[in-house]
Order: C-alpha cells, then structure tokens, then sequence
C-alpha cells in the first residue's frame, strides 16, 4: 500500500512538470498564430489580414505569461481546451475527439497485435531453441525494427498499393463514397484502408516484443523450478506456459503498458505517408500553425496517457511480483 | 536469401488474410485511392494539398474557409480577371461606375438572383455584408475599410460606396474579392467572427452536401441565376493531408483539378495520359530584398551590382527545374503583365547577366577584391551577408545555392539562413535581417498592386516595428506620390504611364532584386472535362484555391 501511495505522489509531481513543459514550450517557438496563418496562405491571403488576424486571434492585447498559465491550469482541470487557431472556429476538443478514434484504431490495435503475436513467437522459439522458428525469426527481425517505419510504409504503398491496387493508397475510408456509419460495409472499408499502414507499424514493432520474450525466456528455462518441472513429468506445454513464460512475461507486460500509452501519440510518419487522419498529423500540423490550445491539448492527452500507463505497469509489476514489494 | 523468403512469406499471409475480408467488402475494392473512383464521370474531384482535415466551417470572412466557401457558394459582385488586366465579369452586380472625384462607386444590383434556400438577393444583403465587415473587422480580410468612409442603398437596387481618398484599384477588393452574405441569416449571428457556418446559405453554383472531415461534396443550387450552369453537377474536395497523397491522385486520374508542386512532372503526370496537361502562369516576383537600414545596402551601386551578377536563366533552370521563369528588374510579371512592360527603360538599363559590368560598378563604389576573393571597402568592410530564405521551400533553397555561387563569383558572399515559415515571416515584417528571399504575397489584376506593396513608403515601419508591406525599408516620396495618383485615375493611359514611372524607380533605385517569377501550380485532365483555363485562354486564375477564380473555372467547365 505504502508502495502504491509513494508511485501515485511521484505520479503527480510528474504531472505537474509535464504540464508545466507543455505550457512553457510551445511559447518559446517564434512567431505567432497570425503569422502562421498568413505563412499557410502563402499567396492568398493580402498582408492586410495580418491586422484581422490579430484582432481574431487577440495576439495583440497579450496577457502576462502568468495570467495565461494561470488559465492554463484552469483548462486543465475542467478539460475545456479552448478554440483551435489553425482549425479556427472549431474547438480543441471536438478536433481530437475526430482524430482519437483513427489513431486508437490504427496504432492501438497495431500495438496489441504486435505484443500478442510477438510474444507467443518469443515463447516458442526460445521453447524450440535452435529449431527452425529460433534460426529465422530473431534475425529477421532484428532487421524489420532496425529499418524505420514510413520506409516500411512507403514500400508497401508502392508495392500493394501504386503498383498491384490490391489496397487503397491513402485515407481512413473510400470518402467520396463511403459514409461512416456502424455498418458492416463501412467497417470492411475502414479494415481495408488500415491494413497497408498497420502492417508497416506491425512489421517493424514486433521484432523487439520477440526478442525480449525469448531472451527473458532463455533465462527463466534454466531456472530450478523449470528443472524440477520437467522432473516431475509435467507436460511440456504446461511448463512452457504456466512455469516458464509466465514469469518470463514481466518485463514485456511493462513495456507493453507503457507503449499503450504511446498509441495516443500517433504515428506522424505513418499518417503522413497514408493521408489518415489521426492524431500523429494533427499534431504535426497544430506545431506548424502555432496552434497553441490545440498543442496544449495534444501533449497532454500524450502526456497524462503515457503517465498513467507506466503508473498501471508499476503498479502491475508489483502486484505480479512480490520481489518488486519486498524491496521497499 | 532466406530471410527475405520468410518476409515474403509473412507478408503474403497477412495480404491473404485481408484479402479475403476486403474482397467480400465494398465493390470500390481496387480501385485505388480515397477520393474513389468517380462512379459518373461527371463528378469533378479537386485535388489541392490542405494539410489538415476539413473543419467543415464555411465562413467566407475567416482566412482558413474562403476557399472552400467563396467561389462555391458564394459570390463577388464582380469577376476581375487578374490575368487579363482586370477583364471584368458581371455577377451579382450588372453595371458600376465611379463618380467623376472617384471618390465614390456605386453598383447596380442584379434582379432575380435567389440564395440557395430560395430566398431573393438584395441590395440590402450587399449593404448588409459591407457593414458588417465594419462593425467586426476581424472579418475584414482586405482592409476595406481603412479606405471607406460608407456604403449605404440608394434607390432600389443600387449600392453606393463612398472614399475619404480617390480609390479606384480599390475595385478589385470590394468587387471581387469580398464574398456576399445573405443578411436573413448573418443578422441572426450574435458573433459572425466566430460563426462556424455548417450549412452556407449563399447565391453560388454550388451548395455543400454533406460535409465530413474527410471530404467536402458540392452539389449544384437548384436556385442558381445563371441558366443551365453549373453543368458539373457534383464536386468532391478530399482533404489532402500531404502533398504525395494529392499528388499520387492526380497522377492515377482519381483527381481532375489540381493545384500542385508535383517534381519531374512530365515523367510522374503529364506522361501517364494525353489528357493530363498542365500550365504554370507567372503571377508575383521571388525577389531578394535587401533590408535598405544596412550601411552596405543602402548603396545603391552594391544592389545593382547584385542584380547584374545574378544569372536569372541559371537559376530558373537549376533551382526551379525551369518551372519558374526568369523575372526582370523592371518587376513586372511577364508575360501575364507584358502590356505594361516598358521595354525601352528594360533595355537601354540592359536587362543581362553580367558580372563584368557588377565588378566595374562595385569598384566605382569603392571597393576592391581583398586575399580571400570578397570586395572589402576601404575602411575594411567586407561585401558579406546573411540571407534569410524559408527551408520548407526546397526550391528557394536550391536557388539560392545558384544565386550564392554567381554572388560569390563577383565577390560578394552570402550566407543562407533557411528558417521556418513564422521565423522568416517574423525577422522579415521587423526587419531584422539583411538579405531576404521572398515573393510578394498580393496579387492582383496588374503590376500596380505588387509594385505598391514594394514602393509605397506609408506602408513601412522602423526596424523592430512590425511593417504591414514594403519590408525592405523604402523611403522615398517619389513613388508614393505616383501611386497615389494611380488610385486618383480610372483611365487606362494614365496608369500605364505611372507603372513606367514606377518601372524607373525599380530600375534606378533597385529597391528589391527580382530573380525568379513565382507561377500557380496547376493540373487539369480533359479527358472527362473540357473548358479548363489554358495559356491561350486564360479566363481565371486556375488553382482551385484562387477564389473567386475557382467560380469561373466550374462555370466553364463541361463534362465531356
């Protein structure tokens, strides 16, 4: 208990110096809103607007830094994030809340498809250590997460996507004739669009779920109770299972609590060379636009998602080990 | 070997199993891309990069919906062709003239005109929008108002709109470039700067239906004025979050419309069809400009020497991959401005690359080569600069690498500083830099309005203050005088006599230094669609995004 308290205190502290980062950043870029704007309507916009834009934005009647932290805060604990500048009149929260369930989609799933299938692949081919699954895989895949993930990407679109059309190129879903909806065609769509960008996430990211799993494994096989297992007369996969993976698992559980925290995040590369509409993008595009609410916002949804994860995997790894509570 | 067998393998089985899904799914499987394949072929796709998903707001005063909302659903009350010298095309206004003082304009209201909803247009909704843009001037993209003193209805349909000053290249903002709203539905809005707009009810072609994130559908208005138009009864504007994405759409046909950078374009568009074509016109100068407040810049012998050094031709074919064509030092665009050209000034001051010539004149200033090959003054001053140059632009770069090396040859060095767009943008409007590589960001149906922005002293500030145009720092009372009189004339004479008066100024003065003409990028595909905008005849200006341009281009068009 006394462990949980002191993990939940050094959660907030750390709270309260991200959101104080978040404040303090974005600030320091120079610039501002207006320019921003007039720069993405580069040609379109007369220099003139640059008034109107001021007066829209209120970039000239500045509050004091302390004055706008102090607001800052009180947006933070109401969740009420104010009006986007680059997406103007829309606001912060309406924009995420378009963008969230893309990105939770694409890269979530992604990420829980990486860890499944990357550990179970761990499992057996440190259980068949040297088989043919053991010669192949952990060298293969050291190469896929070695070779960054819009490469990935950006071949698999030339390949399945330009070159043979079995996918779609970019977009979340056929948008000129599909229309969302809960219903199985648009579902079908949606899978269909995710598939090239979740596969490069996918090929790159399984490769260090595998190789953590079977070197923990390799360990733990050589541990005593395994032997005494096997002496007992224990079926093979009762061993592999119950005995050895299951303690093996910790150190992947950790870091897949904490890569759960990175979904919210996006993935910028992937989105980018997909045209999908996630978070990854719009956060890119609200850096561009010094959009400061729209920043804030992003960064701490990033910021209190990966947080609180590596909260629940601590909290986690104590309560699946006991080793970790003796300590203290 | 065997490991790229195992990817092939793994890959192989993950396309199996999401081919079986995708097979069963949607019919438009294979098709290829987002913006889907056009089931008719008359729907028109638009393929313009945004960089962001659509906000679905469509307020025709807020800087980031005008192009998505002007030009559809609403109009000006006169087209004026920037490319044709201000060519003008009656809309929602049938005949305009400006008092004999021109300090006043009134234009006659066009009767029958109905807004998407049925309701009548009225010279009360144009009174209505111009005050608006009054009383909120957030919404007042174009300054408007620092120019008029009124607008107010006289007699039935009539509008007058009275000046403090002489106005007339005024005509092109109030005319042509602020939309008009009906007052039924603006009058209701407790906040119009902030007013989201879902549903715009205005007098356009097109009315939106629906909108999405993804992508925005026009239909045609069913109430529209002019008979039988639009004749593309559906338009589809996906929102492009990058350029590959909008470029890839249009290389595959999904696309129609485009407006954009596409490198090697013969090879990656305009070989995949004989229908797909594509014209660039010239519309403002990339220009440096030199910040003036500089010892060294302020000679105007330095500047000139500068502009003969530069190979213009080498930098719009190395830098620009001939794109952009090579400017002149009079500033006008040519050949969109070539009526206004005053050839003779151009060539008795010898429009050439010519570095002889840049040497004499740096020496005839007091300047001599120092040991490391860059002129140094007598006092010790060396000919040394930093430029400031915007990095995303990966040709501004590039040409500023040409424009270093041809500097550099008469010993002048420059170092480049590529900066972000609001960085640049920043040390540009203060003045803090030395050397900047910029186009104008105006351009309007002529040469005067970007010479104006260049030349007019009022407009500038002292460094560190911010200026609204004229970031070079340029004092002189001459060309403020000239274009002052400009806006005092509405015959045509007149002011081609004062653009070669200005022309002069550029070419003794060398208050900037145009290198390169910067173009509009656009792609159009005839093999569904005839009617586009060409280098023959340029009727509007052809990106999607230029409004109310955009307006003539969908009139025009008809499917094939």
């Amino acid at each position: 208990m006394r462990y949980a308290l002191r993990r939940t205190g050094f959660f907030l502290l750390t709270l309260w110096a991200a959101l104080t980062l978040n404040f303090l950043l974005p600030r320091l870029m120079p610039g501002n809103p207006a320019l921003a704007m007039l720069s993405k309507f580069h040609g379109e916009l007369s220099p003139k607007a640059i008034n109107a834009l001021d007066i829209l934005f209120g970039v000239n009647t500045r509050q004091s830094l302390l004055s706008q932290y102090g607001s800052y805060l009180h947006q933070v604990v109401t969740g009420n994030f104010g009006t986007s500048l680059a997406y103007y009149p829309a606001s912060v929260s309406s924009e995420i809340g378009g963008a969230i369930w893309w990105t939770l989609g694409l890269v979530g799933i992604t990420t829980i498809l990486a860890f499944i299938l990357g550990t179970g692949l761990g499992i057996v081919s440190a259980w068949r250590r040297g088989g043919r699954l053991d010669s192949l895989m952990p060298p293969v895949f050291v190469i896929a997460s070695a070779v960054p993930y819009f490469l990935v990407g950006m071949v698999l679109l030339l390949i399945f996507g330009i070159t043979l059309h079995w996918f779609p190129q970019g977009f979340g879903f056929y948008v000129s004739t599909d229309k969302p909806g809960l219903n199985l065609t648009f579902f079908q769509d949606v899978v269909n669009h995710a598939f090239l960008p979740g596969m490069s996430l996918l090929i790159t990211t399984i490769g260090t779920w595998i190789l953590t799993m079977r070197n923990t494994m390799i360990t733990t096989l050589a541990e005593d109770y395994v032997r005494m297992a096997r002496a007992k007369g224990l079926p093979g996969r009762r061993i592999m299972l119950d005995y050895a993976a299951r303690n093996a698992v910790l150190p992947n559980l950790t870091g897949f609590a904490m890569s759960l925290g990175f979904v919210v995040s996006g993935a910028i590369l992937i989105e980018d060379v997909f045209n999908y509409p996630g978070i990854g993008h719009m956060l890119l595009y609200a850096v561009q636009g010094e959009d400061y609410p729209l920043m804030q916002g992003l960064f701490l949804l990033i910021t209190v998602a990966v947080l609180v994860a590596i909260l629940i995997a601590d909290l986690l790894t104590a309560f699946l080990d006991p080793r970790t509570r003796a300590a203290r | 070997m065997r490991r790229l067998t195992t990817i092939g393998v793994f890959i192989g089985a993950g396309l199996l199993a999401a081919g079986c899904s995708a097979g069963s799914g949607s019919g438009s499987q294979g098709s290829g891309s987002g913006g889907g394949k056009s089931t008719s072929s008359s729907v028109l796709t638009i393929s313009n990069e945004n960089g962001a998903t659509w906000t679905c707001a469509f307020s025709p005063f807020n800087g980031s919906d005008t192009l998505v909302s002007v030009g559809f659903v609403y109009e000006p009350l006169v087209y004026v062709n920037p490319l044709q010298n201000g060519a003008t095309t009656p809309m929602l206004a049938t005949a305009w003239n400006w008092a004999p003082d021109d300090k006043s304009l009134t234009f006659t209201i066009r009767d029958g005109v109905k807004f998407n909803d049925g309701t009548p247009m009225t010279a009360a909704d144009v009174v209505f929008t111009f005050n608006m843009l009054k009383k909120y001037s957030a919404l007042d993209l174009n300054g408007i108002w620092s120019v008029l003193t009124g607008v107010s209805q006289t007699g039935s349909n009539q509008v007058t709109m009275t000046f403090g000053a002489p106005a007339v290249p005024y005509f092109y903002y109030l005319a042509d470039q602020t939309p008009i709203v009906p007052e039924h539905i603006w009058s209701k809005v407790s906040n119009p700067v902030n007013f989201t707009n879902p549903n715009p009810v205005g007098t356009g072609p097109y009315a939106v239906n629906p909108c999405t994130k993804d992508n925005i559908t026009y239909t045609a208005n069913k109430y529209y004025w002019q008979q039988g138009e639009p004749h593309i009864k559906k338009v589809e504007y996906p929102a492009f979050l990058t350029n590959d994405a909008a470029n890839q759409e249009l290389a595959n046909g999904q696309a129609q419309w485009g407006a954009q950078y596409i490198p090697s374009i013969q090879s990656y568009y305009s070989a995949k069809s004989p229908d797909y074509h594509y014209w660039f016109p010239p519309t403002v100068n990339v220009s440096i400009v030199p910040n003036l407040t500089d010892p060294q810049l302020s000679n105007v012998k330095v500047r000139e020497a500068m502009s003969y050094a530069i190979d213009r031709g080498q930098v719009s074919n190395i830098g620009e991959t001939g794109y952009e064509p090579a400017a002149n030092q009079t500033g006008i665009v040519t050949p969109t401005f070539n009526s206004w050209l005053d050839n003779s000034a151009l060539a008795s001051w010898g429009n050439a690359y010519d570095p002889a010539k840049a040497t004499t004149m740096l020496q005839s200033a007091g300047y001599h080569k120092g040991p490391d090959g860059i002129m140094v003054n007598s006092a010790g001053k060396k000919l040394s600069f930093t430029v400031i140059n915007i990095g995303g632009y990966s040709d501004w770069v590039a040409s500023m690498q040409v424009i270093q090396q041809e500097l550099k040859a008469v010993g002048i060095q420059v170092t480049p500083s590529n900066l972000t767009n609001t960085a640049f943008d920043q040390a540009l409007y203060y003045g803090h830099y030395q050397l900047a590589y910029y186009d104008q960001q105006t351009f309007g149906p002529g040469p005067y309005y970007e010479l104006t922005n260049w030349l007019y002293s009022p407009n500038t500030a002292p460094v560190g203050k911010q200026a609204a145009t004229n970031y070079e720092r340029y004092s002189n009372s001459h060309p403020a005088g000239l274009i002052r009189s400009y806006a005092a004339t509405t015959d045509s004479a007149q002011q081609h006599s004062i653009v070669s008066q200005l022309e002069q100024v550029m070419l003794s003065q060398v208050p900037i230094i145009p290198v390169v003409e910067g173009v509009d990028w656009y792609q159009y595909d005839t093999g569904s669609f005839t009617g586009w905008p060409t280098s023959s005849d340029p009727y509007a200006q052809p990106p999607a995004w230029a409004y109310p341009d955009n307006e003539q281009v969908l009139l025009h068009l008809q499917p094939k």
